[in-house]
C-alpha cells in the first residue's frame, strides 16, 4: 500500500537563508497513524509541515532537494490560524464551506461535510457567527473545521491547541485519535508533550532540521538525551520522576507513575 | 498602600453581548497572578480594559491612581506593559532592538537608560544574537519573545501578558519564567492570562478564575487547582503534577515540580518502586 505521505532525503532552504531548515529528512507516514513532531524552536518541525502540505517551496520559495510524495489530499492547520481565514465569508458556515466549495463538490456534499466538521470540533453553535468576531479558541476550531470539511487524507497540525483552554484542547486531542482510527494520517507538531504522549503512535524528534530520533512514543519520550539543555524535554511526570531521583526509565503519565509506585 | 491595579464592579459588553459582569479585585506590587478561564470567559476583554483599549460599560478600572476612562492607552503604557495573544501584531520596527527600544523611548525614558533597559530585556530572554534581525525574519516563538522583551523594557509597575508561553519550547519557557521572576522581584506586578496551568502552578501564586464573564474564584493557585470537577465545569483541567499529587495524597497539596518531586521521593521510599 502506498504511504499517504513520504519524504525522501529532503533538504530544504528558505529563500535568503544560508543554512537549510530541514536536512536529509526521510520519513514515511502510515495510514491511520498519529505522528508527533517535537523539537526546540528552529528544529524544523513547522518547516516539515509546510513541506508536507505543499506550501514549501511552492508558496514560500526556496530550494528543495529530495522528494515529497503524497497519495491524496493533505491539509495544514497553521500555528497562526487567524491568517487562514478566507476573508470571503460572512458566517462561520460559509467559512468552513469555502474549502469544499473550491473543490467543486455538489451543494449537498458540501453542507453535509460542513455540518459534520462543525460538530466534530464542538462549534455547531457558531454556525451563523461572523468569523471575524470569534475568540482565539473559537477561531482555531473553526479553521480546523474548514480543513476537516475538505476530508483530507493527511492532516497536518502545527500547535493545534495553542489557543484553546485545557478542556477544549483535550477534546481536540481525542478528535485526533478518532480521525486516525477512521484512517486519516495525522502529523502534529506541538510543544505539549503531555498531550502528545497520550495521542501519538510515533514521535519524530527533530534537531537542527534533521531527525534525531524516530520511534514509538513511549520509547522516544523516555530518551535521557531529551532532557539536555537544548532538547525539548519530556512529559511533566517524567521530569518530576527524574527530579525525585527515581529509577530510569521514567513513567510518562500519571497512570504509569501510580503503576510504578504500587 | 495603593493597589497597582484595581477593578471595582467592572462590566463590559460588546453591543448586546455581555463579556464581563461585575468583576472586582485588586493587585498589590510584586504579586504574581494568573488569570485563567475557558475560551470566551472574558480574559482578553479584561486585558483590553486594563491597557485602556476598551473602557468599562460600568464600574471602574484603576491603574495605580489613574482611572482608565480618563487616560489614553499611550499614557497608560507608562505604567502597564503588555503582550497580546497575537504578538506578531505588536512588532513593527526594522530590527528586534529598535522594536524593544520603542516603548522606553516613547514613554520618555532617556537614551542612556533606554539602552540599558533594552540590553537587560534582550539578555533576559536570550535575544542578543538576533537583536539586529528583522522581527519577521524570526520564527513565531522568537517573535513572541521579542514582543515580550518590548514589554519588559518598559520596566512598568504592571505587566499584563496574554498567553506568554503558548507555542514556546522548554528553554524559551524557562527564559520567560526567569525574566518574569526578575521583574516581579523588582516590584512589577504580573497578571498572566494563561491556559498553561503547569506554568502558572510553577511560577505564579494567586489565581483569578473567570467563568462566563464573572470572577468565579480568587484564591492561591494551590487551592484553585484542587477544585477538581468545579474546575472542569469552567473549561480547565488540573495539570498532571497536580493530579499526581492528589492521587498520591501528598501532604500540603504541592503543585510545583520540586515539591511534588520531594513528595514522590518519600512515597517511593515507603513503597517498592518498579
Amino acid at each position: 500500500m502506498t504511504a499517504p505521505l513520504a519524504l525522501r532525503s529532503v533538504t530544504y532552504r528558505y529563500p535568503a537563508s544560508r543554512s537549510p531548515a530541514v536536512r536529509d529528512l526521510t520519513l514515511e507516514l502510515r495510514r491511520g497513524e498519529v505522528l508527533g513532531v517535537i523539537g526546540s524552536v528552529g528544529a524544523g518541525a513547522s518547516t516539515l509541515l509546510l513541506l508536507a502540505g505543499d506550501l514549501a517551496p511552492r508558496v514560500t520559495g526556496g530550494e528543495l532537494t529530495g522528494t515529497v510524495e503524497r497519495a491524496g489530499r493533505a491539509a495544514l492547520l497553521l500555528p497562526t490560524p487567524w491568517t487562514q481565514l478566507s476573508g470571503m465569508a460572512f458566517t462561520v458556515f460559509d467559512e468552513v464551506a469555502f474549502g469544499p466549495a473550491n473543490l467543486g463538490w455538489p451543494r449537498e456534499r458540501i453542507s453535509a461535510s460542513v455540518e459534520r466538521a462543525l460538530t466534530r470540533v464542538d462549534v455547531p453553535h457558531l454556525r451563523e457567527r461572523d468569523p471575524t468576531s470569534l475568540s482565539g479558541g473559537e477561531l482555531q476550531r473553526v479553521i480546523l473545521a474548514g480543513i476537516l470539511a475538505m476530508e483530507p487524507d493527511v492532516l497536518l497540525l502545527d500547535e493545534p491547541t495553542a489557543e484553546l483552554d485545557p478542556l477544549a484542547a483535550r477534546r481536540i486531542w481525542e478528535l485526533i485519535r478518532t480521525l486516525a482510527q477512521d484512517g486519516m494520517a495525522v502529523v502534529v507538531a506541538t510543544s505539549d508533550l503531555d498531550a502528545l504522549c497520550d495521542t501519538a503512535d510515533r514521535i519524530a524528534w527533530l534537531e537542527q532540521g534533521a531527525v534525531r530520533a524516530l520511534g514509538a512514543t513511549r520509547e522516544v519520550l523516555v530518551e535521557p538525551a531529551l532532557t539536555a539543555d537544548t532538547a525539548p524535554g519530556s512529559t511533566s511526570i517524567a521530569a518530576v520522576w527524574r527530579l525525585a531521583g527515581l529509577p530510569e526509565p521514567p513513567p510518562l503519565t500519571v497512570a504509569q507513575a501510580l503503576e510504578r509506585l504500587r | 498602600m495603593t493597589a497597582v491595579l484595581e477593578l471595582a464592579a467592572v462590566s463590559f459588553a460588546y453591543g448586546e453581548r455581555a463579556a464581563l459582569t461585575d468583576v472586582s479585585f485588586a493587585l498589590q506590587p510584586g504579586e504574581r497572578v494568573a488569570l485563567v478561564g475557558h475560551n470566551g470567559a472574558g480574559k482578553s476583554t479584561l486585558m483590553r480594559l486594563v491597557v485602556g483599549l476598551l473602557k468599562p460599560t460600568a464600574g471602574t478600572v484603576l491603574v495605580g491612581d489613574w482611572d482608565t476612562r480618563s487616560r489614553r492607552p499611550e499614557q497608560l503604557a507608562h505604567r502597564v506593559g503588555s503582550l497580546f495573544q497575537h504578538a506578531d501584531q505588536q512588532l513593527f520596527a526594522r530590527t528586534v532592538r529598535e522594536d524593544v527600544a520603542f516603548g522606553p523611548r516613547a514613554t520618555g525614558v532617556s537614551a542612556v537608560d533606554s539602552a540599558a533597559r533594552v540590553a537587560r530585556a534582550l539578555e533576559a530572554l536570550g535575544l542578543e544574537a538576533v537583536a539586529g534581525e528583522h522581527p519577521y525574519d524570526l520564527p513565531p516563538p522568537e517573535r513572541k519573545l521579542a514582543a515580550l522583551a518590548g514589554a519588559l523594557a518598559l520596566e512598568p509597575s504592571l505587566l499584563v501578558l496574554d498567553e506568554p508561553t503558548a507555542g514556546l519550547d522548554r528553554r524559551a519557557r524557562e527564559r520567560v519564567a526567569a525574566a518574569l521572576a526578575g521583574r516581579a522581584a523588582a516590584g512589577t506586578t504580573l497578571l498572566v492570562i494563561t491556559h498553561d496551568l503547569e506554568f502558572a502552578a510553577e511560577h505564579l501564586e494567586r489565581g483569578l478564575l473567570l467563568g462566563h464573564g464573572r470572577l468565579a474564584q480568587d484564591a492561591p493557585l494551590s487551592d484553585l487547582l484542587a477544585l477538581g470537577s468545579r474546575l472542569e465545569d469552567l473549561g480547565l483541567a488540573p495539570p498532571p503534577l497536580s493530579r499526581l499529587a492528589t492521587a498520591l495524597s501528598l501532604p500540603g497539596r504541592p503543585i510545583r515540580a520540586r515539591e511534588v518531586a520531594a513528595g514522590l521521593a518519600s512515597v517511593a521510599a515507603r513503597n517498592r518502586v518498579s
